[in-house]
């Protein structure tokens, strides 16, 4: 039976987790590992013999990462030079002026340059807009820049260029001179290939810092576990790639793990047939929402990343600094939850190991939902008296009782998270009550009822695995590339012939990957976007459309969009800015219900407390065993996760081990 | 009625959320690049009184002046007189008004058939008539010569919009194109608050909702109160100086005299000098806006800045002074200029009592300078550019480098998007470094940013402070270098005026360097 198993795993902060399926009989395991920030890759190993497999067993090894974003969160990062258009190299101190909090002098207004000073250098050259040269490179110039930047201590090189997105010339003969100089280099025109020189200049710079450590680490990987195309990692942007390209863009998996939780969503959204889907995947430290309409998640050009820009498409996936351990604060001007958090060390006060700041994990614990007898990751109990001690200040100050405090926590975070469903909703104009929540990741399916009723929403969704659901991401994505270009075409007089040339081409490019891959072009499908603005507006609106490329069709679909974003659309000239081509086999996978877990402790029932009904006395559902409906309250627990069906909400597994949870009819 | 403590904060979070997203709304759809590069708008939301209850994150300066912007309008135009549907827009002074670019578009909210709040949206319109393309013209001798005044209009009403009023304003601003763009994206702006706010009715019940604002109110209040009652007792004085523009052009004076008594605080700015004669007067209500963000700094807490924040404070002006000039005084540069003084004066009265809460003097000027481009048609193309300098160094921390300071927070303009949308060569956008001050803690550096000129002629204004009284160090801190603005016509290099008008030449090169941060302690 060798050689037979695929493999998908998310390596994040505190656990690995990972899930492994084999291909003929569906059959499917999951683990969870400690996570080694120090020796990742020996964490994966180890993670394939926690679900009892040999390397030699493995046919694919898909992974997500957070390894890329917690390197550029912490700030532990290479040494990076920057080259800039002499007058511009101070672009990265500059920024765009704006600080963050308008009333706060206390905190940096801005984040700072990730290059000093000493490392930037100002290079004679110059385009304009429209990609002509306006001072040509010379070669004595670059010699000045070689000899420079030998005399550096820097590990990886940005390039970017004031226009180089009109005109990447000059980038390309950088690129040719600097290949022998330095080991990596980061050209603009090829991370982001837009105007706007701070956020350009920014991705690139993200983009070089991260090469090093990502070749460090995938060549490691491709040496301990040798599959050739079989070893992958999963893309921001909800596809796979291929190691050798993951090298020179290590950019693409800056948000790789969300990006799998979110891919393995569109998955059940397909399978389920649920047309409107929003993801809710709440962790220990921040909790990612992302909108799914029609089996397809909505995508983003950029997203801020420690404060800095990041461009690139990408899932939408909205982030928000609010988890299980973020902290409780009471002050006269209100209830606040986080940013700060507990993080994992010394975590929630009710782990015992040393917190003491109130957190919403120990709200939880107060309120019953954590089985006292589990053991999360087979290390860290949970301490109701150490949850009680931090929780009970701030029900001093309220003046109520600790058991309202704690209802009052889980709400007010709700209302936290309630603003980020909206944000992902309201920017694509839908009404998120429409939608289905999939509630995963460690806090999702607790708190999934109460945010559902805090929105209006009336049903939801814990998939199975929903604690290792980006791990599962991994294995249930469409096999897919992704291509866009910016074109910045007038629809008014529009070169059609060119046009549509150019998106064959771009259309043959993303196809590339696929076909080496062995896939029959018949069953890969194609998804076309153009991104639409009126000429003045900077902002483009997504509209899907096809080939033959109809003008007509373009403009009608890009004012029927504005006015559902915005409630208007006038007759101005409008804009192709750029157009997205997405290439797809759709996943086959089949994925069976996880084994027993065979730690499981007693199912008895146990206090707890919800909305208007304090201590009651509550089942306790085995959810490897459940098989009729549930109504609440009662809690559903496996080894990994706690489901919480308050009073009036009921919960039904179907055959593939998803729960669906609705408001029981009055 | 009695209110559920996490209802209050459910509600506050959706008024934020609400106000956040209109302008995401009006940033996404705006068609200048001054709302959509820079930034040069807010949002908020307010009680059905007029008083302040959300806000965005968006510019104080705009937000302080928008706590008067309602409820000064609803004086004359009364509540009931507005029915569902309604859109207003004005910029008079008189109205809460900063100054009248900044329009503002007021949509009543109605939920069970009366009004339960106000959604307001303010836009900083690049052009908007007068003497000179861009609407800012230095020795305006008033509020007529500056631009078009636009009492409360309604612009759109349940029939729809209304395309006389869009074409009244098209015909009086001097690029009409996007005007028109941008106002629907204000419209647009007002719905989608609406939207939240019927929602946030809907789940909590109107009553409920009422009374949470009311309560949201009492609980910046009392957070205010206590932290004037923590703040020592007595009478505080500072002042500092605008570089020009007081009795025969002198400096002229900021004066602030601070009363803390108990939980209540004074503002007396009485010995403020007289009106000036250029465009640095401020409204009323930009004296205001100022105070509140300086007590916001002074209390040194976390609170929701909204009307009840402002009860404790008691703002005195001088009817005839620069702060308080009368109703047709041209105000145009005092809403980013003398504003920011005020909040220096506010600062240096209180250097000594809470040093730690505050910062040295940073570059308190908007360092704004604009082109105007004349197209084929008539209308104009308009660039509108503010400038960063250095954050003034506090008492653990260096000051941040190209940052806005205080009241202002617009962006730069990418100069890529310049020289895409103007006949604009950007050739250098730099830190002009060792700008900051020194000290323990040295101040922040401004920038450099120069633009040559492109086109056959262009109309340049600026608003550029701080070129002759430097950003104050403070506890031995040294001051930041004074801000340049210089021309360069023809290999000879002369000063630009720092509230200026003047015709530009193609080759011209402008280049603007902002003032430094000024520092903090003494050097060691």
């Amino acid at each position: 039976m060798t050689n037979i198993w695929e493999i998908g795993t998310d390596i994040g902060g505190t656990f690995t987790d990972i899930i492994a399926i084999r291909r003929d009989t569906s059959e499917t395991r999951i683990a969870k590992v400690p996570s080694r920030a120090h020796a990742p890759v020996q964490a994966m190993l180890e993670a394939i013999e926690a679900v009892g497999l040999r390397k030699s067993d493995v046919k694919r090894f898909i992974h997500g990462t957070t390894r890329i974003t917690n390197a550029i969160v912490e700030e532990r990062l290479p040494k990076v030079a920057l080259i800039a258009t002499k007058g511009f190299e101070d672009v990265l101190e500059i920024g765009r002026y704006r600080r963050r909090d308008l009333y706060r002098l206390d905190i940096v207004p801005k984040a700072k340059s990730l290059v000093p000073r000493e490392l930037c250098f100002a290079l004679n050259e110059r385009m304009t807009h429209d990609g002509r040269v306006l001072q040509a490179l010379e070669e004595v110039e670059i010699e000045r820049l070689v000899t420079w930047l030998k005399g550096t201590s820097a590990q990886s090189v940005a390039v970017s260029l004031l226009h180089a997105y009109a005109n990447p010339a000059h980038e390309k003969m950088l690129a040719e001179r600097l290949k022998d100089v330095v080991p990596y280099v980061s050209l603009s025109h090829e991370v982001n290939a837009e105007a706007r020189e701070y956020e350009r200049t920014s991705s690139t710079v993200f983009n070089a810092a991260a090469m090093p450590i990502a070749v460090e680490y995938l060549s490691e990987l491709e040496e301990r576990l040798p599959l050739g195309a079989g070893l992958q990692v999963f893309h921001s942007a909800g596809a796979m790639i291929p190691i050798s390209a993951v090298k020179r863009r290590p950019l693409v998996m800056a948000m790789s793990g969300p990006a799998a939780g979110v891919s393995a969503s569109v998955s059940i959204a397909r399978q389920l047939g649920k047309s409107r889907v929003l993801t809710f995947d709440m962790g220990g430290t921040t909790t990612d929402v992302c909108l799914i309409v029609d089996g397809q998640a909505e995508m983003t050009d950029g997203k801020l990343l420690a404060d800095r820009p990041l461009r690139q498409p990408m899932l939408a996936v909205h982030s928000i600094g609010a988890g299980g351990g973020s902290i409780v604060r009471a002050g006269a001007g209100g209830l606040t939850v986080g940013p700060e958090s507990a993080g994992s060390e010394p975590g929630p006060a009710c782990y015992g190991r040393g917190g003491n700041e109130p957190t919403i994990t120990d709200a939880n614990a107060l309120l019953g939902y954590l089985n006292p007898a589990t053991k999360l990751g087979d290390r860290i109990g949970i301490d109701l008296e150490a949850a009680a001690h931090a929780v009970q200040p701030i029900a001093d100050r309220l003046g109520l009782s600790l058991m309202e405090t704690a209802l009052g926590i889980i709400k007010v975070a709700n209302a936290t998270m309630a603003r980020a469903l909206r944000r992902v909703t309201v920017e694509r104009g839908i009404d998120g009550r429409d939608c289905t929540l999939l509630a995963f990741g460690g806090g999702g399916p607790m708190h999934a009822a109460g945010l559902a009723d805090l929105y209006g929403i009336t049903e939801i969704v814990v998939p199975a695995a929903s604690s290792a659901f980006s791990a599962l991401g991994c294995l249930t994505a469409d096999f897919s590339f992704l291509q866009q270009q910016t074109l910045r075409a007038p629809l008014d007089g529009i070169d059609l012939a060119k046009v549509s040339e150019r998106i064959h081409a771009m259309v043959a490019l993303t196809l590339e990957p696929l076909l080496a891959n062995g896939i029959a072009k018949s069953s890969i499908e194609v998804d076309l976007v153009a991104l639409m603005r009126y000429a003045a507006q900077a902002d483009a609106i997504p509209v899907p459309f096809t080939l033959p490329l109809d003008p007509d069709f373009l403009r009608e679909q890009f004012l029927k969009k504005h006015r559902e974003l915005f409630g208007y659309a006038t007759t101005e000239p409008c804009v192709i800015e750029s157009v997205r081509v997405q290439a797809r086999q759709p996943s086959t996978t089949q994925v069976g219900r996880p084994g027993i877990d065979t730690r499981r402790t007693e199912f008895v029932p146990r206090k707890c407390s919800f909305d208007n009904a304090h201590d009651v006395m509550t089942d306790v559902i085995d959810r490897g065993t459940m098989s009729a409906v549930i109504t609440g309250p009662a809690i559903i627990e496996d080894a990994w996760s706690t489901v919480v069906v308050p009073p009036g909400w009921q919960a039904a597994p179907d055959a593939g081990g998803n729960l669906y949870m609705t408001r029981v009819a009055a | 009625m009695k209110l559920d403590p996490f209802a209050v904060e459910v509600i506050r979070h959706g008024l934020s959320a609400a106000a956040e997203e209109m302008s995401l709304v009006m940033t996404r759809s705006a068609r200048s690049p001054l709302l959509r590069e820079a930034g040069d708008l807010s949002s908020a939301i307010t009680d059905a009184q007029g008083e302040l209850v959300g806000q965005g994150r968006d510019i104080p300066v705009h937000l302080g002046a928008m706590a008067y912007t309602v409820s000064e309008t609803l004086k004359r135009v009364p509540a009931s007189t507005l029915k569902e549907g309604d859109v207003l827009i004005y910029n008079v002074a008189e109205l809460g008004g900063n100054h009248l670019n900044d329009v503002k578009v007021v949509r009543p909210v109605f939920f069970e058939g009366e009004i339960v709040a106000f959604a307001v949206s303010l836009a900083h319109w690049p052009d908007i008539g007068g003497f000179w393309p861009g609407s800012y013209y230095a020795k305006a001798i008033d509020t007529f010569q500056e631009a078009l005044r636009i009492p409360p209009i309604r612009v759109a009403t349940a029939a729809g919009i209304s395309d006389a009023v869009v074409q009244f304003l098209k015909a009086n601003v001097r690029d009409p194109e996007s005007c028109e763009g941008d106002l629907l994206g204000q419209i647009a702006c007002t719905l989608a608050g609406e939207k939240r706010i019927i929602e946030l009715c809907k789940v909590h019940g109107r009553d409920m909702f009422v009374a949470t604002l009311s309560r949201l109110h009492d609980l910046s209040e009392a957070e205010m109160r206590e932290a004037i009652l923590a703040l020592p007792d007595g009478v505080y004085e500072g002042e500092d100086f605008m570089d020009d523009g007081g009795p025969g052009d002198e400096p002229a004076r900021i004066h602030v005299k601070i009363i803390i008594k108990g939980d209540e605080a004074t503002f007396d700015l009485s010995g403020s000098c007289d009106r000036v004669s250029n465009f640095c007067n401020t409204t009323l209500f930009i004296a205001r806006s100022a105070v509140a963000y300086s007590a916001r700094i002074m209390s040194g807490r976390e609170m929701q800045q909204n009307g009840g924040a402002l009860r404790p404070l008691n703002i005195i002006t001088r009817p005839g002074s620069i702060l308080d000039p009368g109703l047709t005084a041209p105000v145009a540069a005092g809403n980013h200029e003398t504003s920011l003084r005020i909040v220096d004066a506010i600062f240096l009265a209180m250097k000594d009592v809470i040093p730690e809460r505050l910062s040295s003097g940073g570059a308190t000027t908007s360092g704004m300078i604009s082109f105007a481009e004349p197209r084929a048609d008539g209308s104009w193309k308009m660039l509108y550019e503010v400038h960063a300098g250095g954050e003034g160094a506090r008492h653990n921390r260096i000051g941040c480098s190209a940052t806005r300071v205080h009241l202002t927070n617009t962006s730069n303009t990418p100069a890529e998007m310049i020289e895409a949308n103007y006949n604009i060569l950007v050739e250098k956008q730099a830190i002009r470094w060792g700008s900051g001050g020194g000290g323990k803690y040295h101040g922040g550096d401004g920038v450099v940013r120069s633009y040559r000129v492109l086109a056959p002629s262009m109309h340049l204004t600026s608003s550029v402070e701080r070129k002759v009284i430097a950003p104050f160090g403070l506890h031995g801190g040294l001051p930041g270098k004074t801000a340049r603005l210089t021309l360069s016509r023809g290999g000879e290099t002369t000063e630009i005026d720092g509230k200026s008008n003047l015709v530009l030449q193609q080759d011209d090169l402008v280049t603007i360097e902002m003032c430094g941060g000024g520092g903090f302690g003494p050097e060691v």
